[in-house]
């Protein structure tokens, strides 16, 4: 579920929400969801300041009924 | 009504669907129930969730409203995306902010009625430009005089008998 509302809350912000995908993974340092966009969006999901990419970290935290998420932000092209 | 209020009006409706839709796929998602009202409030849109249980949307809410101001963000965005332009948009999850504005509004009248009592200058805790905004409303509403002093983020309103 978490993976698919991230999705969604990407998509509905980005120029190009057919490049969004959402995975996850379980690290070392705990589950990790990856986003990629498109390269053009990768400053809207993060916002100024990172204030965006907190935003996002804040919901899917809330919606993991508080347990933290590492969540990882990469473009298309993978940089 | 002129054409330009026309338009604005329209704009913001524009804004509270879009902001609807993507709320309510959010809540389809994460099999939340809850209810979207849309409004206009002076010259923004207000949208508000509504909870069909009480307490079912407390994780989206968050300790003091956190949860909310960042869902408020990604909403404005989404909002502006849909329509071109800048959305500033309100969001109210589960009565959190409705509740907040009667607190501050209260502490707002405790200084209207000190400034009365003593006729000096009261002078509020420092609070955020949409705390500020409430308490100088209730100041007009009762005729006294309010202005905010200092800079952010402990910008304050001080309150005059005038």
């Amino acid at each position: 579920m978490l993976d698919e509302a991230l999705a969604h809350l990407v998509r509905g912000i980005v120029d190009n929400p057919g490049d969004v995908t959402v995975s996850s993974r379980s690290g070392k340092r705990g589950p990790t969801l990856n986003v990629t966009v498109h390269p053009e969006d990768m400053g809207r999901v993060i916002g100024r300041n990172g204030r965006t990419a907190t935003a996002l970290r804040t919901v899917v935290t809330a919606l993991n009924d508080g347990r933290g998420m590492r969540i990882d932000f990469l473009d298309v092209d993978g940089r | 009504m002129t054409e330009k209020t026309e338009a604005s009006v329209n704009l913001l409706e524009q804004e509270g669907d879009a902001a609807a839709d993507y709320l309510e796929a959010l809540l389809d998602i994460a099999d939340l129930d809850g209810d979207i009202d849309i409004d206009v409030e002076g010259n923004r849109a207000m949208v508000s969730v509504v909870e069909v249980n009480k307490g079912d949307l407390g994780n989206l809410v968050g300790a003091d409203g956190e949860v909310l101001q960042a869902l408020q963000e990604l909403t404005r965005l989404a909002a502006t995306r849909e329509t071109g332009e800048r959305s500033r948009l309100m969001l109210d999850i589960a009565g959190h902010r409705a509740a907040q504005r009667e607190i501050l509004a209260e502490k707002a009248r405790e200084a209207i009625a000190e400034a009365q009592r003593t006729s000096a200058p009261v002078r509020m805790d420092p609070m955020t430009p949409f705390e500020r905004k409430v308490v100088h409303d209730v100041v007009a509403e009762a005729g006294l005089a309010s202005e905010s002093e200092g800079e952010e983020p402990t910008r304050f309103v001080v309150i005059r008998v005038s």
